[in-house]
């Protein structure tokens, strides 16, 4: 899904605004679910696969190391819904990640969306039905 | 009233009537999705509140918080101590960031009643003896008996995830009652039942398009009294896009799913 903004009418805005956080195949208990931190950096790999997808990014740490974090996404059924397909991130691109950080303080975490370079933004979760 | 008129009155009022004995009852089948499956969720823009123009706002949060370091929901089914206990030591577990209590995170079917839940999507398949639940969550099944069929002592002794159900049609509404249930699921988040666990269910249109469940749990073991849930589903048209589900597979990646 391609969304820019600033010609993004109100009604979409309200769509993606409303649209509900969506299940994972299991409990989340692994990851602060309330909590959300942001990660830039640049794509490694991007699994398309059940029961979530998989992002390998790495990540610049601000003292001057790299650092391979791996961030979870909702299955392939649900992201097609939502806009992504199996090409939706690139390796190599740079991306944006706001995510739930992991219990075990590893790099990892439970994707809420991604933002890519262009500004445009793949969302966690399809429109809410209604 | 003349004779002959007053015979055209009753074959004209009786009409409906017979078409209504004989009527075929509605085709449930198709695709679905689920209408605020996990109930109101917390911290939301209120109801018709005036959204932002420009950007969304960033996620405060990436999925429900279902660990139960908020307590129960007041609609929550209402447990006996003994159950209560075994909630609480489940909530322990996930609130330490373990999933060893869930068997849908080892790819397992949820189980009846929650499937019915339907998280992800829902294909309904439907003839005139049986009607099949798909859930595409862990990609589970249910199959409902319409043909007259009763649970045989060999199916009792030997429980399921989804259970056996049993339904009938009275009027537009299937009606359904599922036992033969595995005691490791849950009845709806992590509220954990009994082995004497029982579902009851209304099925209807609501209104064209929109499939209502209501549910009547009954477990004299681990509720104090029979909980009472309503599910609704808005049917998928093929104009939207969205009236095929994809498969889930889940085994695929489950080594690596945290």
């Amino acid at each position: 899904m391609r969304i820019h903004w600033a010609g993004c009418g109100a009604l979409l805005g309200a769509a993606l605004f409303l649209a509900p956080l969506a299940e994972a195949h299991h409990s989340n208990s692994a990851f602060y679910v309330d909590k959300v931190i942001t990660i830039k950096g640049v794509v490694k790999e991007f699994k398309w696969a059940n029961p979530h997808v998989w992002i390998i990014m790495t990540v610049d740490d601000g003292k001057g190391n790299k650092v391979d974090w791996k961030v979870e996404g909702r299955p392939p059924g649900i992201l097609g819904r939502a806009g992504w397909t199996p090409k939706s991130l690139q390796p190599g691109e740079t991306i944006t990640v706001d995510l739930s950080p992991a219990k075990d303080a590893t790099a990892s975490g439970l994707i809420a969306r991604v933002t890519k370079a262009d500004g445009s933004i793949l969302s966690n979760a399809p429109p809410p039905t209604e | 009233m003349k004779p002959l008129n007053a015979i055209a009155l009753v074959a004209t009022l009786s009409i409906p009537v017979v078409l209504h004995a004989q009527s075929t009852p509605p085709d449930f089948s198709g695709v679905y999705y689920p209408i605020n499956p996990f109930g109101p969720f917390r911290g939301g823009p209120a109801a018709g509140a005036r959204q932002p123009q420009g950007p969304p706002p960033k996620p405060t949060a990436s999925a429900p918080l279902s660990d139960g370091s908020r307590g129960r929901s007041p609609d929550a089914p209402a447990l006996t101590p003994e159950y209560m206990a075994k909630w609480q030591m489940i909530s322990k577990t996930r609130i330490a960031g373990s999933s060893e209590y869930d068997p849908t995170a080892k790819c397992l079917p949820p189980g009846m009643p929650a499937m019915m839940t339907m998280a992800y999507g829902m294909e309904v398949m439907q003839n005139k003896d049986k009607i099949t639940f798909f859930s595409e969550l862990n990609d589970a099944l249910r199959r409902v008996y319409l043909d007259g069929r009763k649970p045989s002592q060999k199916v009792l002794d030997d429980p399921t995830y989804a259970g056996y159900s049993t339904g009938h049609w009275e009027g537009d509404t299937l009606v359904v009652d599922t036992v033969a249930l595995r005691d490791v699921t849950f009845i709806e988040g992590f509220t954990p039942h009994s082995d004497s666990m029982t579902v009851h269910e209304r099925i209807r249109f609501k209104e064209p398009g929109l499939l209502e469940d209501k549910i009547t749990v009954t477990d004299p073991k681990a509720l104090t009294k029979p909980w009472e849930t309503v599910k609704t589903y808005r049917r998928a048209t093929r104009e939207s896009g969205t009236d095929e589900l994809r498969e889930f597979a889940c085994p695929e990646g489950l080594a690596e799913a945290k």
